[in-house]
């Protein structure tokens, strides 16, 4: 907290709140330290050089105050080089090499760092804070302004409520957004007056107050020249090589690593490189169901057998999730429509002794998993066809698909609509509402306001701007890692990790993997006919050929049972009017229609929309936690 | 230089391609030297000399082909002045095919596009693509507008797009004859000036409608004045008495260039948050009046209003539109500062910018 305006005991109360409230975020160390305007606290989980390291960390001239979120992967090497710039090392860890950086290098430094991180660094003698995070949004960082000029930053919006000087006020803006994009898409959150800072983005607070965010990353531009492999034998080497070394990378820490091991071919891989990068006694969690259809048990055992981890299964029934939910409700810090399957595989690695764990999130982003890497170029040839026909039949066709019952024929009418190149298809194929449900949810005022704002993501012309020149693989990879994957896997990850003290890694989400794997032909990275084949044959000698070959299937949950079993209670509730009294933002009666027609219809397919809206009415109806 | 320039109008009406035209006429004649010709051919506006046509205009203006709307003589007259020029500027993308066909008939025939806004921010036609394709250079007013025609016509080279940003009419500065605004006392007066067709809803003049009933929360007397004609009046009406705002929100109509001055001169600061506003000109206008400038942060209007010059808020959000209102008013820019920023987009300084593109 950067604040002129207030004392240093208020201000270090404030944060002692904040703190506390997120301290399940680092249970094994606090600690809180003003300088002048400006008060850092933080609470550790100890990974690397876990008996030193406590934060925040003043540089031995007092010049430098730092508090730091994540891990720098690289930071035995940049050690060396820091040292040899003259740094006097007092610890082994990765906290103190970031500060030398910084003090060394400044704003720069940034370009040196592997890692994910966020982080905050007041200097004491320019009377200024830097703050960052990571290229592609690991680990979070939100801020919002103070009436009286100042600042505060934390990693969890739950925590910048806790200080007590920001309004807890859900902005009717964001709760529009959530029901078309399933999250808040950053910069906004739910909460009015609180940003998220976008990944790859910086913040500086110079002395006189003023406060300027800018992107210090940026995925790479097509003109830069980048060494590409000249044929599929050298590209399919290479990838193993940044595979195997971001798995090195990535197994760096003085606890115990473990991985999540579903069973699809992403967390396989992981696991497989880990153990042939080394791993002795590797621990594996996966989550299992009682419900036919869901478990991918068979696969996830065969690849803990073929591996010969350690592998540990954990039940998730119906009755577990309803009986969780209040701490479920209670670990979120934005509403979300997704993350559960996260919360119970984080508990489970965390129970089953292990501090760190890695994931296999980010291939799909990264090798062309998600059916929009198929569909989406396919619709774009058509669009210049369908903007020939005359636009009395194009408003037919839309009015005609945008008034059936299937959820389908809505999301084709947006498309329609309103997709004129692939950014757009890109931005309006992870819509889970379609635009005429979510208008009809809405109260007249928040209706007006998502009218201005259109269907399309908010990020839309950034993205597109930042794109210009990309292949079509290209778009689509950037969309799903710059939306989906940032705004709702990682998002998500670093929430219900964080809630059970455990530090997730992706090493598929690295940036020295993309910015080599970005370049490559697109022909080499994706085929129609074999999905990820990339991703399959650069490790084709250690993933299972069973599960090489296997459909996709994701790591799901039976919710669609659910809701009408053990949920069902939970859910009436929630759709009940006194529930949506909490939410004025909300069309009530259009809301509780939701629901019936759900129970009424029993279509499994549309419980994701169902379940996306029952979080936002729920999370309304959260009690400020004490 | 021989230059022809083509464009939708110039004189027949005041719209905001038609004066910035005006400039371009007046800047390629200043750039054509001894020798040299400017000629133009113009869609819409009536045959003959136009008596403004002096003003914005030197020595070196030729030929001025008015063709009232028929397209065939635009084309026509297109074809015979191109044959004898060296350049050719376009006005619109819309003529742009033209532009193609008359260095079909003259090889030697450089054509230049402007590239003002929204009429290119979409996918192009096969036609416009090739006509594109063929351009030496395309004059995009803003950064952005350069940025949206890559991203939907990628294969256009990128160093054949160049940002000339838009200048102020050297005729529509502040004047020491400048009438006082007769409106009502009000503080902070907020001034707007826009189309209000129901084509142009986008420019933000409802979200400034919208958020009087918070600005007036801070500031009881404030007043916001909207300057401007079209068919999206009646609800724009409607919505101010729906929001109870009747009696602090001023419809003044169409203003001679006269009573607009006069209301620059008045107002505490001027609004246009605007979500597709190509460069803003308004914006500039404003500032030579010393007025801070409140934008969204959208488009090009970024490229115009500075920290030091303004603020910008995010397009359609109520409560910070009232917010900036309330910031503006609170910590007054220096009009010092914000009159040398429009003097960096002053015509001398776009004739430097135009003749470098040119070149």
């Amino acid at each position: 907290m950067i604040t002129p305006k207030r004392d240093p005991a208020t201000r270090e109360a404030a944060v002692n709140r904040m703190v506390q409230r997120q301290q399940h975020r680092g249970p094994d160390d606090r600690g809180v330290h003003s300088d002048g305007p400006a008060t850092l606290g933080m609470c550790r989980l100890a990974i690397i050089d876990p008996a030193n390291g406590h934060q925040p960390m003043i540089s031995p001239d007092g010049r430098f105050t730092l508090v730091f979120n994540g891990a720098i992967y690289n930071h035995r090497a940049l050690r060396t080089e820091l040292a040899l710039g003259g740094w006097n090392f007092r610890t082994n860890c990765d906290t103190e090499v970031l500060l030398a950086a910084y003090a060394l290098h400044g704003a720069a430094c940034l370009q040196r760092l592997r890692g994910m991180f966020a982080f905050a660094i007041w200097d004491a003698r320019e009377q200024t804070l830097f703050a960052a995070r990571d290229p592609l949004g690991i680990k979070p960082l939100y801020y919002a302004r103070l009436p009286d000029s100042g600042v505060v930053l934390a990693s969890e919006l739950n925590a910048l409520l806790a200080s007590g000087v920001v309004p807890r006020e859900i902005d009717p803006t964001s709760a529009g957004e959530y029901l078309a994009w399933f999250t808040v898409p950053a910069p906004r959150t739910i909460y009015r007056g609180i940003a998220n800072l976008p990944p790859g983005h910086s913040l500086t607070v110079d002395a006189a107050g003023r406060l300027k965010t800018g992107a210090w990353w940026q995925l790479p531009a097509p003109a830069q020249s980048a060494p590409v492999a000249g044929n599929y034998h050298d590209f399919v080497s290479g990838l193993r090589y940044q595979l195997e070394d971001s798995i090195r990378a990535h197994r760096v820490a003085d606890v115990p690593v473990g991985a999540f091991l579903s069973g699809g071919m992403d967390s396989t891989a992981v696991v497989g490189l880990m153990v042939r990068g080394g791993a002795a006694k590797l621990k594996t969690f996966s989550l299992t169901f009682g419900e036919a259809g869901y478990s991918e048990q068979a696969s996830a055992r065969l690849a803990a057998a073929t591996f010969g981890t350690e592998h540990h299964e954990e039940l998730i029934t119906g009755a577990r999730v309803a009986a969780d939910l209040p701490h479920l409700l209670a670990s979120f810090d934005q509403p979300t429509g997704d993350g559960i399957n996260t919360y119970y595989a984080s508990q489970t690695a965390r129970r089953g002794g292990v501090t760190v764990a890695l994931s296999g999130l980010g291939g799909d982003e990264l090798f062309g998993g998600y059916p929009s890497f198929r569909d989406l170029p396919r619709l774009q040839r058509l669009l210049p066809l369908w903007r020939r026909l005359p636009a009395g039949l194009r408003r037919t066709v839309v009015a005609h698909l945008s008034g059936r019952p299937g959820a389908r024929a809505r999301k084709l009418a947006d498309f329609l609509a309103h997709a004129r190149d692939l950014h757009e298809l890109a931005s309006l194929q992870r819509r889970v509402l379609p635009e005429t449900v979510r208008l009809a949810l809405l109260a007249p005022e928040a209706r007006a306001q998502a009218e201005r704002l259109g269907p399309n993501h908010p990020m839309l012309e950034d993205f597109a701007f930042e794109l210009i020149g990309a292949d079509p693989f290209q778009v689509i990879s950037a969309w799903e890692l710059r939306t989906y994957m940032a705004d709702v896997l990682l998002r998500d990850s670093d929430v219900f990790s964080m809630a059970h003290s455990l530090e997730l890694r992706v090493p598929f989400v690295d940036r020295q993997l993309l910015e080599w794997l970005w370049p490559q032909h697109d022909y080499f990275k994706y085929d129609p006919r074999r999905i990820k084949r990339a991703l399959a044959d650069a490790t084709a000698d250690i993933v299972p050929e069973p599960i090489r070959n296997r459909r996709k299937q994701g790591f799901t949950l039976p919710f669609a049972r659910w809701m009408l079993g053990e949920l069902r209670p939970f859910l009436d509730e929630t759709f009940s009017r006194a529930s949506l009294d909490a939410c004025p933002w909300l069309q009530a009666a259009e809301v509780q229609q939701l629901w019936t027609d759900y129970k009424a219809r029993n279509d499994t397919r549309a419980w994701s929309r169902v379940w996306t809206v029952a979080v936002l009415i729920a999370f309304a109806n959260r009690r400020p936690a004490a | 230089m021989k230059a022809l320039l083509l464009s939708p109008e110039l004189f027949l009406h005041e719209g905001g391609i038609a004066r910035i035209m005006r400039l371009y006429l007046k800047a390629l004649c200043e750039i054509a030297g001894p020798g040299g010709r400017v000629d133009s051919v113009v869609l819409n506006d009536n045959p003959g000399t136009d008596p403004r046509a002096t003003r914005y205009s030197t020595a070196r203006l030729g030929e001025q082909a008015g063709c009232q709307r028929r397209r065939l003589r635009f084309i026509r007259e297109t074809i015979r002045l191109g044959r004898r020029a060296d350049i050719l500027v376009c006005g619109h993308l819309h003529q742009l095919a033209v532009a193609w066909l008359a260095r079909l008939c003259n090889p030697r025939l450089r054509y230049y596009l402007v590239a003002h806004g929204i009429e290119v921010w979409r996918p192009f036609t096969f036609l416009e693509r090739r006509a594109l394709l063929g351009a030496h250079r395309i004059l995009c007013i803003s950064e952005y507008t350069r940025r949206q025609m890559l991203r939907f016509f990628p294969g256009l080279p990128a160093e054949r797009l160049v940002v000339v940003p838009n200048t102020l009419d050297p005729y529509f500065a502040p004047d020491l004859n400048d009438q006082l605004s007769t409106a009502p006392f009000a503080t902070p007066r907020i001034l707007t000036v826009a189309r209000l067709t129901g084509t142009d809803t986008y420019k933000g003049v409802d979200t400034l409608i919208e958020a009087m009933p918070l600005v007036r929360r801070d500031f009881p007397l404030a007043r916001l004045r909207i300057v401007g004609q079209g068919d999206d009046l009646p609800r724009l009406q409607a919505l101010v008495q729906r929001r109870g705002v009747g009696f602090a929100v001023d419809f003044t109509g169409p203003l001679s260039d006269e009573a607009l001055r006069a209301e620059y001169a008045a107002c505490d600061l001027f609004a246009l948050p605007s979500r597709k506003e190509g460069f803003g000109l308004v914006f500039l206008e404003a500032m030579t009046y010393g007025k801070a400038c409140l934008g969204a942060r959208a488009g090009g209007t970024p490229e115009v209003i500075t920290a030091e010059t303004g603020q910008l808020v995010e397009y359609g959000n109520i409560p910070e539109l009232a917010a900036a209102v309330a910031d503006l008013v609170r910590y007054p820019r220096d009009s010092e500062v914000v009159r040398r920023h429009a003097d960096s987009f002053a015509f001398p300084a776009f004739t430097r910018r135009l003749a470098a593109a040119l070149a």
